[in-house]
């Protein structure tokens, strides 16, 4: 605004000065609009429903019983479970195969790289829907693919979809088969940002490959690393598409994530005040998570 | 500088008062009084339905019909498929828009709506007086809300019966006539499985609640006492469970979720046997017509011998969402469709909908033999059986108990846990989030 506003006033009258001020406004008009239609009016919207509870048809002011609500319902601690165990395996195991895969892409010896980035990258534009139902002919019980497969090699078919344990497994190998070349594609611009000279000057230095890959690319890498946790997290917590088309969120709510939960209570059992309690208390511990990772690992030079 | 604050004073201002605007047509309300029964000749416009599956292929039937009738009305029928339809009512009925003039809405459900979205639809009491000594009263009533107003004109019945392949119970030496009870069925269906490899019935134990409500019902218990109190842990419950659990461990269930798996595994031959509802005869005749002449149906094998052999599962009505905008044209299909024998009738035979308007019950082909059945006269032992379906009581939080009952039977069948403990926890969760005493 003091740029805009400052230089060469005085040639012209009051109401040239006006002008420049209304500039930004016009500007950004449309898209404050459009955030607050599309945005704004939502968020504040679900934190009133929030609040609020259904009694016959009528909304009715609740207070904090929603959030209430919450502490006592065993199906939330058994969500967060869910999601802690995808936390600590999923997120770790993808991220470090996309490191690995944003390595070995890395290297300029590499003939057809651009295919294999294209190929690993694929899963990530899939559509959804399309993706969950081929996995679900792949992980079925009695003819599934992978069941097959497993038979050849002499092994016990495995009821990926229905057992409890493996039902997770199956998810979590699903969501990083799709997510996996998506955080390998954003290591491999952060690899790529890092100036040769710096390699150069490892080597003069007499560091090894480890030494230079620990000394050099891991700091570098730190930023996009963290990156990538972040929204990595945020995308466990706000999991949904590939527990409700895989599992919907069964067996014996061992899928069940925050999300799906938050499905269920709003639009089938048509609790729209608790749904929009549960939407605020993940929106609260992403909040929190991902300030935690960024103390962690963001403000270290 | 002066302007800055107020222009972002402005734009709040803008913002707030949009968000009333907004805030100001939500909620489930309309602005359709109750129904009334027009003349035909002020009937105009379009009237758009939600159904499913055949019920859609009978509407869009009857449409060219009424469309002949009243050529100035035209029926769109619009197939939202049947594991989407109550979610998408759901959202239209909480945003108070994007609802079509008909919804087709299981009776089942109708009670949830009712209690969360009491004046999201039409009112068709008076508009419908005329027809309640015609329907089933056990249908009228679980379409009307608690004060007695009708909220959907009652379709099609749900009476339950066992759909078997008799080819292969014959390949089995499996005598269907001597099955009476389900230790009788597992016995059989045993059988059947070692000698043709394929297992009982399809259902979905992981993710839904598979055969335990209809179970259930044949015992005359329901999730809720008929004083409303919720009665998850009823002895009932508990031998409902105990069945599928060892319908289960006997390896004679193919579980798997959703409307097309379950038509697959039949069409497919994978299951020998469903037991569901009547208006399974019409998915049977048009979605796998290569299999006629090997099906047969009997009652429900009962839960002990010589209990009830029959539920309901299933069946549906047409409700008028109170946001329609063109009430009396919609009101004038529905009872074009489901208060007339001959349409009623015409639906029984084209898509296997089981009339809930009993006159319909009197034309001469509820008693024919059935020849995709084989020649048996299916019809005519749903007719006896309708008679005897126990009435249970659903309340409007049919639908978490529900949602409670699912993880039960997937920790019970599928996670061997103790079937006595979880159905008591998940009756004292329920009775803490909805409110409601423990039976």
């Amino acid at each position: 605004m003091t740029l805009l506003a400052e230089p060469r006033a005085p040639a012209g009258g009051r109401g040239s000065r006006r002008a420049p001020r209304l500039a930004p406004w016009v500007f950004i008009g449309p898209a404050a609009a459009l955030f607050a239609v599309f945005f704004a009016y939502p968020l504040g919207a679900s934190l009133v429903e929030s609040l609020q509870t259904d009694e016959r048809g009528e909304s009715v002011w609740a207070g904090l019983d929603n959030y209430r609500r919450l502490l006592d319902d065993p199906l939330i601690p058994k969500a967060l479970g869910n999601t802690a165990v995808i936390l600590l395996v999923q997120v770790p195991l993808m991220l470090v195969l996309a490191l690995l895969l944003a390595q070995v892409l890395n290297q300029s010896w590499l003939r057809l790289r651009t295919g294999y980035r294209i190929a690993y990258f694929l899963p990530a534009v899939t559509t959804l829907v399309a993706y969950a139902i081929v996995f679900r002919v792949l992980l079925r019980a009695d003819n599934g693919v992978l069941n097959q497969l497993l038979g050849w090699i002499g092994l016990a078919p495995v009821d990926w979809l229905h057992d409890p344990l493996w039902a997770k497994v199956a998810l979590i190998a699903s969501i990083t088969w799709k997510w996996t070349g998506y955080n390998m594609v954003i290591l491999l611009a952060g690899l790529q940002a890092i100036p040769r000279e710096q390699y150069e000057a490892a080597a003069v230095d007499g560091a090894g490959p480890a030494t230079t890959y620990l000394k050099v690319v891991v700091p570098q890498l730190r930023p996009v690393i963290l990156f990538c946790l972040i929204t990595s997290t945020i995308g466990t917590l706000q999991l949904f598409d590939e527990p409700f088309l895989l599992t919907g969120g069964g067996p014996d709510n061992a899928t069940l994530t925050p999300i799906v939960y938050l499905y269920k209570i709003g639009f089938e059992q048509l609790d729209f005040g608790y749904a929009s309690a549960i939407a605020w208390a993940v929106v609260a511990l992403i909040g929190a998570l991902s300030l935690a990772q960024f103390r962690l690992l963001g403000r270290r030079r | 500088m002066p302007p800055r604050p107020r222009t972002a004073a402005a734009l709040t201002a803008a913002a707030l008062a949009l968000t009333s605007v907004l805030t100001g047509c939500g909620g489930s309300g309309g602005d359709a009084g109750p129904a009334q029964n027009v003349d035909a000749d002020q009937l105009k416009g379009t009237v758009t339905v939600w159904s499913w599956d055949v019920a859609a292929t009978a509407l869009q039937r009857l449409a060219t019909d009424f469309h002949a009738l009243h050529p100035e009305v035209t029926v769109e029928v619009v197939d939202v498929g049947y594991d989407n339809a109550e979610q998408k009512l759901s959202v239209g009925l909480k945003s108070g828009s994007g609802l079509p003039d008909l919804v087709t809405v299981e009776t089942q459900q109708m009670q949830s709506y009712l209690g969360k979205f009491p004046k999201g639809f039409v009112d068709l009491t008076e508009a419908a007086a005329g027809y309640k000594p015609d329907m089933d009263p056990s249908k009228w009533a679980a379409s009307s809300d608690p004060d007695g107003r009708l909220a959907a004109l009652p379709w099609d019945s749900g009476t339950a019966g066992l759909f078997y392949r008799t080819d292969l119970f014959t390949q089995a030496g499996v005598d269907a006539a001597a099955i009476e009870t389900w230790d009788d069925l597992i016995a059989a269906g045993t059988k059947v499985k070692d000698a043709t490899g394929a297992k009982l019935l399809a259902s979905d134990v992981s993710g839904g609640v598979g055969l335990v409500p209809m179970l259930m019902q044949q015992q005359g218990a329901g999730y809720f006492t008929p004083d409303g109190k919720v009665a998850l842990d009823s002895p009932a419950a508990l031998a409902a469970l105990e069945i599928v659990r060892r319908l289960n461990d006997a390896g004679l269930i193919h579980n798997e979720a959703g409307w097309d798996a379950l038509v697959r595994a039949n069409k497919d031959g994978k299951v020998a046997a469903e037991a569901t509802g009547v208006w399974w005869s019409g998915t049977l005749t048009t979605e796998m017509p290569e299999l006629g002449g090997k099906f047969g149906v009997m009652p429900l094998p009962a839960v002990t011998p010589g209990g009830i052999r029959t539920a309901s599962n299933g069946g549906s009505g047409l409700a008028i969402p109170a946001q329609a905008e063109n009430p009396d044209a919609a009101w004038a299909f529905a009872k074009f469709a489901l208060a007339d024998a001959a349409n009623q009738t015409s639906m029984m035979k084209n898509e296997g909908l089981f009339p809930a308007y009993l006159p319909a019950l009197a034309d001469p082909y509820f008693a024919q033999p059935q020849e995709y059945f084989g020649g048996q006269e299916i019809y005519r032992l749903f007719t006896e059986q309708t008679a005897q379906i126990p009435a249970v009581t659903y309340t409007d939080d049919n639908a978490a108990a529900t949602e409670a009952m699912k993880a039960v039977v997937s920790g019970v069948v599928l996670n061997g846990k103790d079937p006595a403990t979880e159905l008591a926890a998940a009756a004292g969760q329920l009775a803490d989030t909805t409110g409601r005493e423990r039976a």
